[in-house]
């Protein structure tokens, strides 16, 4: 165990805990765009940011992005001190300029005061924010369908060559955890479209509906042991031949 | 032919060293990057038939050595002969013949091709007496100019690979940490982090395997210091390499080196394949338990990937992304393994240390900056080239003395140091001393040791332009500070550079420089407002002459100047209407002619063109 | 483990009670989430049969997570499902053999039963005892 003092009151948090895990946990809010927990942090958005300071550092302050640095014995952090939020209030002011009709971004612009960027907006915008979550997700995940593509101010998340990519197996990962929407795709129950492609899913036999395409089912047998016969039917089917088969022994045991 | 021991080695150099006896001279032809590009092939290759044909007794064509950078890149193609230390200047394979017939078979020297002092217009004939030369120290640079380029008999012939056997043979790893430590010896490629204290770290940490890297991507404009060792001295770096691998405990190490220096990539192959041929990599080597592979890992064009997290996910087959340093490489490097990450002019500083020992290097240098730096001396200075001088040397030594002073005399303006991620001094600052942590303080850095010299010809707003400019294209384009910071920085500097920048500007530049620089996740971020804030320091005046009165100071900023015909000194020889590519000059021959300003795009091709120096620039 | 979630249907009368105080065991903001048990007809006259989360040994929902987001909770055995890790592609939906993966439509996320930490509402509500958390030790000697 460690003890720190997060915005002036004494913590305990687990050794090899990051410290943005701790601050969420007293309630304090930190945006951190480019945070998921299903995925390593990566440090890009830097809005986690934190002033940290040590009794023994004679008063010298480092920032920090809060949820790559792990807590400290005696460590002192601030969230919110006049440092951090002129460095916030800049960074959503930039965000404003690459995404400036992007929701997610013109409400925390506008939390921080900022209703139009100071800079000059990027021409043809996207929603897309670059935190990357899309394509860490893909890569935890596996299929490794996605990247990031080119450098600097030019990169943007794009499967090889800009081409549908044949790794993807339409588990919409990426569409349903990216912050802003910026992934389209269409599922009709039955077939599904995303990254220019399109996927059957593999349907229930009594209601005709798929919730996984039959790519993935494929890779979830193959490589996770999970038996094809399994995705014969969805999971409310699987209920009521449970619910039929319990029943059935239940009827027997009674009879008796 | 293994060499199994250091008695074979130190009999192998024996008799190479008899056998470079019987050579009544020697003729060394540089094949640096320099000498290189003006034309230093088609001389070598002259000399090469010449000597086969004429068969000169003592001067076989072996007599013949293509070598590294000797360091005067201004004169090139440089021609040295030995040992009568002779220096031919801007060779052509014409002067071949008469080099050969005076030079090489009497000692006759040939005034027109030496070397020609600015200051008393003598010739000099022979290098060490050129201020130039006289003035360095070579200690990483020992080799370059002296021996056949990635040759590793000539490397041993001069006691190359001598350190390594002392070390692998007779000392242990905390000894030789030890030596290093105390050497004072610091990161070369601009870090000066404690090299000793690095391997230290890494050999501690209780996990493996362990790797060692050489950073040879060197990316910063105008530096090319890592590119001649790596071509023309690549033994030093292995063996440097191999004495790290032995102190930390490493078995496997890779030479990063920049897609952009293939003949350093082919000459580090062919170092590492001749070194293993010998067996000096490898199994057991010098019949000793220890074995260390090296390979040779090629960049892929991104400045970034210099960053010492970004070089390693770069080897490991990843996208050059830097990470968080919160945990660092030495811990947790390569594939997650402890890694020491070390430059090449660092490594290159390695044998030499181990040979003369930590004593002997702190003796030359400053306190807690021992031993040289090699810089890459560019810009508006007489005597451009490659030098290596102690640390502590002034910046008035090294481009007065050293440098030659500025070309025609023009009024020194600023020196360039470290970069793009360093900055520029001024004149007030020339007496400073250059070493790791002096020009830090001044708003600079001494860098990787670029250096690039400008004079009143050039805008400092330009200047700071153009490295923003790089630095946003070299950007990763990971963390918002940097992608999106040093994008709108260089994207308000242009607008200062064109004349329509808003009022409070370089406020605003200001305020968002504080941000990248705290904000940002790696080096290239957090030093990338540099080029801004040190211009800003010191020609802030120059800022406002472009906001204020839309006016360019040293004539460059194409928005803000105006060219005008002198009609005093135009002579109408219609050379500028021919350059003119937009058809904006009008004039008859032997009449005045004009430039009409409104379709003038200010490239500057009638200037180039004029002999009359008759274009005003304004 | 100590304890298990002990369905009998003979005992169920399809009040539907522990589904209610399943939703808002697990209420967010106040509002009460899909149900994690759910009562089905059981094909025969007035048999009613709970369906939930049998937090089998060999958890099919786990296998298919790849990002490892269901995991083993020692101290009450149950298989529970980290929100914050889940990417909601379904795959435990989809893998389960009994269907106790919900898709939660409205607050579109991924749910699952997690014995309530140690302490179920459903067996708490459950008025016949047709739910009934106890320990196994019991049980065995109960024969």
């Amino acid at each position: 165990m460690v003890s720190l003092t997060i915005n002036g009151k004494v913590v305990q948090a687990e050794s090899g805990e990051m410290l943005l895990t701790v601050i969420r946990r007293l309630g304090i809010d930190v945006p951190a765009l480019c945070q998921h927990d299903a995925v390593e942090p990566y440090g890009a958005c830097r809005l986690c940011m934190v002033e940290i300071t040590k009794e023994s550092w004679n008063g010298w302050k480092n920032y920090v992005t809060s949820c790559l640095y792990p807590v400290e014995q005696d460590l002192i952090v601030q969230t919110h001190s006049e440092q951090v939020i002129e460095l916030r209030r800049t960074l959503l002011d930039l965000m404003l300029a690459r995404n400036p009709q992007t929701p997610l971004i013109q409400r925390l612009a506008a939390e921080h005061g900022i209703t139009k960027t100071s800079y000059t907006e990027v021409v043809e915008p996207d929603d897309c924010i670059l935190c990357g979550i899309c394509t860490r997700i893909c890569d935890a995940m596996g299929f490794h369908a996605i990247s990031s593509v080119n450098r600097g101010h030019g990169k943007e998340i794009a499967p090889p060559l800009h081409q549908p990519p044949q790794d993807c197996v339409g588990c919409l990962a990426c569409a349903l955890n990216c912050p802003t929407g910026f992934i389209r795709y269409t599922d009709d129950g039955r077939t599904r479209r995303i990254w220019d492609r399109t996927f059957d899913l593999v349907t229930c036999e009594k209601t005709g509906q798929g919730r996984v395409t039959r790519e993935f089912a494929a890779f979830l047998t193959e490589h996770r042991g999970i038996p094809e016969e399994y995705f014969r039917v969805n999971d409310e089917s699987h209920r009521k031949e449970l619910a039929q088969t319990m029943g059935d022994i239940t009827n027997s045991t009674r009879e008796e | 032919m293994r060499i199994e021991s250091v008695k074979q080695l130190v009999a192998l150099q024996k008799e190479l060293q008899q056998q470079d006896k019987k050579f009544a001279r020697k003729i060394l032809v540089c094949y640096g990057p320099g000498c290189l590009a003006a034309g230093a092939e088609a001389v070598g290759e002259e000399f090469v038939k010449q000597l086969k044909k004429r068969r000169i007794k003592g001067v076989s064509v072996e007599a013949l050595k293509k070598t590294g950078c000797h360091g005067l890149c201004e004169k090139s193609p440089l021609v040295a002969i030995e040992p009568d230390k002779i220096l031919y200047t801007k060779v052509k394979p014409k002067h071949v013949d008469a080099i050969i017939d005076n030079t090489i078979r009497s000692g006759e020297i040939i005034e027109e091709l030496l070397y020609e002092d600015h200051e008393t217009g003598n010739r000099v004939a022979h290098y060490p007496d050129i201020k130039f030369y006289s003035h360095q120290t070579r200690i990483a640079l020992r080799n370059l100019g002296q021996i056949q380029a990635c040759d590793i008999e000539d490397y041993i012939r001069v006691g190359g690979y001598q350190a390594m056997a002392k070390a692998i043979t007779k000392m242990k790893p905390d000894a030789i940490i030890d030596e290093i430590t105390k050497s004072g010896l610091r990161g070369r490629g601009g870090g000066g982090f404690p090299t000793g204290r690095k391997w230290a770290t890494c050999a501690r940490v209780d996990e493996s395997p362990r790797y060692v890297i050489c950073n040879g991507d060197e990316g910063d404009p105008g530096a090319f210091m890592d590119r001649a060792i790596m071509e023309g001295d690549p033994h030093t770096v292995l063996e440097g390499m191999i004495i790290a691998a032995f102190a930390v405990g490493a078995n496997d190490g890779y030479v990063y080196v920049r897609e952009e220096y293939p003949l350093a990539v082919v000459n580090m192959q062919r170092a590492m394949d001749q070194a293993a041929e010998l067996g000096l990599i490898g199994d057991n080597i010098l019949g000793t338990d220890f074995c260390f592979n090296l390979h040779v890992s090629r960049g892929a064009g991104a400045f970034v990937c210099g960053e010492s997290s970004a070089l390693m996910k770069s080897v490991a087959g990843e996208i050059g992304e830097p990470r968080a340093k919160y945990v660092r490489s030495v811990l947790k490097g390569l594939w997650d393994k402890p890694t020491v990450l070390n430059n090449v002019e660092t490594y290159a500083n390695v044998p030499v240390i181990i040979d003369k020992g930590a004593d002997w290097f702190t003796g030359i240098g400053a306190p807690k900056n021992s031993g040289t730096k090699a810089f890459s001396l560019c810009g508006k200075v007489r005597n451009t080239g490659l030098i290596e001088v102690p640390m502590g040397t002034t910046l008035r030594e090294i481009i007065y003395d050293i440098g030659g002073g500025i070309q025609k005399d023009r009024p020194f303006k600023a020196v360039q140091t470290g970069g793009p991620s360093g900055g520029c001094l001024p004149a007030e600052h020339l007496d400073v001393p250059v070493d790791f942590d002096t020009l830090t303080r001044l708003g600079s850095m001494m860098g990787s040791g670029g250096m690039i010299v400008m004079d009143d010809h050039t805008c400092m707003v330009d200047v700071a332009k153009y490295f923003l400019h790089f630095l946003v294209e070299e950007s990763c384009g990971k963390c918002v500070p940097c992608r999106e910071g040093l994008y709108q920085l260089h994207d308000l500097a242009v607008k200062v550079s064109d004349g329509v920048a808003e009022d409070g500007v370089l406020e605003k530049m200001e305020r968002l420089s504080k941000s990248i620089v705290i904000g940002s996740l790696c080096g290239l971020g957090k030093s990338g407002p540099n080029p801004f804030l040190s211009t800003i320091r010191y020609f802030r005046d120059e800022y406002e002459a472009h906001i204020r009165d839309h006016k360019c100071p040293a004539g460059v900023c194409r928005e803000l100047i105006t060219f005008t015909i002198n009609p005093e000194k135009c002579d109408g020889c219609m050379a500028c209407l021919a350059a003119c590519a937009y058809n904006a000059i009008t004039g008859k021959k032997k009449e005045l002619h004009i430039i009409d300003q409104e379709v003038c795009t200010h490239c500057g091709a009638c200037v180039s063109a004029c002999t009359r120096e008759a274009i005003d620039v304004a | 483990m100590q304890s298990r979630l002990v369905v009998n249907p003979s005992l169920c009368i399809g009040c539907r009670t522990c589904e209610l105080a399943c939703s808002f065991a697990h209420a967010i903001g106040g509002k009460p989430t899909l149900s994690r048990i759910h009562v089905h007809p059981g094909g025969h006259k007035d048999l009613f049969v709970p369906i939930v989360c049998l937090h089998c040994e060999d958890p099919a929902c786990a296998k298919a997570c790849l990002v490892d987001a269901i995991t083993r909770n020692e101290s009450t055995g149950a298989m529970e499902l980290d929100q914050s890790k889940c990417v909601k592609c379904m795959a435990c939906v989809a893998a389960c053999p009994f269907g106790c993966t919900l898709h939660d439509v409205q607050f579109r996320q991924i749910v699952k039963c997690d014995l309530c930490g140690g302490d179920p509402a459903c067996a708490k509500f459950c008025p016949t005892k047709a739910l009934d958390y106890r320990s196994i030790a019991l049980m065995r000697t109960a024969g």
